[in-house]
């Protein structure tokens, strides 16, 4: 099957005062797209949204054409899905096996030969076929992690929600992490939220959600180069940059309207991801 | 010159590298514990039995409904208090199927409540398949319990219907309010209902008789029905955490 096409039309959740998603649009298929965006602009609303968990107050979301909002889509669009929470909870006491074929069976995966097939595929994907007999209390951060990602791509899903699956490894993990999630991207339209800069970098497009509101959708080329001609480094403490830190050999990285003379220097998809978030200074 | 080893019969390597995943998975596979070859015995398929077992909180509620139901059996043999002890066991058995439904479901029974309820297995199927499993091993237990219980025939059973009917309503609740909450207001609503009943006729065990069987039977047609109308609920993750 071919990646699964996601739309989104003005999906709006509200959580009492507070407005998550304000209008949210979309149109996704196929690829590695990272959606960008600090604590609590609404990432992790949007994915539960798009894996058909919570109802949107408002807006609609089309899956392959398929409407969530009618059971009977509902369920054919999670036949498609992978789902990683930002808190995958396990049981602690569990065998590594036995967790992900419990999964399997909510999959609808009643065969017992065919479903201990694709559980130990799916372990094997992920490095962990060694450790199936291991209980998950007994697995490392890092190895929790991957058997959560584990159980998302479980039957080889169209569509894969990952919600900040790199949170709290290490770097050699998240090294691993990304090459397990970068060969899914040709199979499945995967979807990684995070609010790490250089996470965002390697998808192939950016999403960047901002107080529920989607800022920008584009390569990550593209992100670096609306800092194009905003971005220099100073010696003197800077005065109206819109962001601006210290570096380790004392002069300021500033970004915003450059005085006349500045010396200009190459953005970063970081530069660009700042210019669209409100004023920050960090010196 | 010949080749020291010949194949007879031509041979598709990438078969026999099936044939032995195959058999590698097969071997590798993690034995089930106890209690599901336990389930497996008595005919529950390999699927069901998964389902029933993968949640800690469902184990608990099973020893719970054990060991509720092993008290209520040793107080019902008491003979000197005989009606006392069968007002008791009417009034405190259909609540122990109540309590292993709310122990069965959700995010206070299942770490990997968040993961389930993403998949396409219908949360109201999940949690039926378990409330059937809770009632019928507490059913068992509780009809021990009955039966050990001298002279007590035929009311020494008059808790059966009332524990489908509160399991159902539990369920139902569940479609409004956290699980641990519906258990507890049935609960309430039971007792309550009971002890008024008790107080208002002459006979202690008149809300077991033939109309408050009657009663629950439409309790149990009322509860399945909102349990279905409003199934989507347990589908969200918001309506059942």
């Amino acid at each position: 099957m071919s990646p699964a096409q996601v739309l989104a039309f003005g999906v709006e959740q509200r959580f009492g005062p507070v407005e998550a998603l304000q209008g949210v649009d979309l149109a996704l298929q196929g690829g590695l797209i990272t959606l960008l965006g600090p604590n609590g602009s609404g990432k992790t609303t949007l994915l539960r949204c798009l894996a058909t968990i919570t109802a949107p107050d408002a807006g609609s979301i089309l899956i392959d054409g398929l409407d969530p909002r009618h059971e009977s889509d509902r369920i054919e669009v999670r036949r498609r899905l992978g789902y990683q929470p930002q808190d995958p909870g396990m049981t602690r006491s569990a065998r590594a096996f036995d967790l992900l074929d419990y999964l399997a069976v909510l999959k609808q995966h009643d065969d017992e030969r065919t479903r201990r097939h694709l559980v130990f595929d799916a372990l094997e994907r992920v490095g962990l076929a060694g450790r199936a007999h291991d209980r998950v209390g007994d697995l490392s951060g890092g190895m929790r992690q991957r058997l959560a990602l584990a159980q998302a791509i479980l039957g080889s899903p169209t569509l894969l929600l990952l919600d900040e699956p790199a949170a709290g490894l290490d770097p050699d993990e998240r090294f691993r992490l990304r090459e397990i999630v970068a060969e899914r991207r040709h199979r499945s339209t995967v979807v990684v939220s995070t609010h790490l800069t250089d996470e965002a970098a390697v998808g192939d497009t950016v999403l960047v959600l901002l107080e529920g509101r989607l800022r920008f959708v584009g390569s990550p080329e593209t992100l670096a180069g609306t800092g194009a001609g905003r971005a220099w480094i100073q010696a003197a403490e800077p005065i109206g940059a819109r962001a601006s830190w210290r570096l380790a050999d004392g002069r300021y990285r500033c970004l915003g309207t450059p005085p006349v003379g500045a010396e200009l220097v190459a953005p970063t998809l970081e530069d660009g991801y700042l210019l669209l978030t409100p004023s920050v200074v960090l010196s | 010159m010949t080749a020291p080893f010949e194949y007879r019969w031509p041979v598709d390597p990438a078969r026999v590298d099936r044939n032995w995943r195959a058999i590698t998975i097969e071997l590798d596979a993690p034995r089930p514990g106890r209690v599901e070859r336990l389930l497996r015995f008595f005919g529950l398929p390999a699927h069901v039995t998964r389902l029933v077992v993968a949640t800690p909180a469902l184990r608990r509620a099973w020893f719970l409904a054990t060991g509720l139901a092993i008290l209520i059996g040793l107080g019902a043999t008491d003979v000197d208090r005989p009606r006392e002890n069968l007002f008791v066991l009417l009034l405190v058995a259909p609540l122990v199927p109540v309590l292993g439904v709310a122990m069965a479901y959700g995010t206070e029974a299942d770490p990997a409540h968040e993961m389930a309820v993403a998949t396409p297995l219908r949360g109201l199927r999940l949690i039926l398949t378990r409330a059937a499993v809770v009632l019928a091993f507490s059913t068992f237990w509780l009809a021990l319990a009955a039966l050990i219980a001298p002279g007590r025939q035929p009311m020494a059973f008059a808790w059966l219907v009332p524990a489908v009917g509160l399991t159902t309503a539990t369920v139902a609740l569940m479609t409004f309010v956290r699980p641990r909450l519906a258990a507890a207001a049935t609960t309430v609503v039971w007792v309550l209902g009971v002890l008024t009943t008790q107080a208002s006729a002459a006979d202690r065990l008149a809300a077991f008789t033939a109309p408050g069987q009657l009663v629950m039977v439409a309790v149990t047609a009322l509860a399945l029905v909102v349990a279905i109308a409003r199934r989507q609920r347990f589908d969200l993750l918001d309506a059942t955490a």
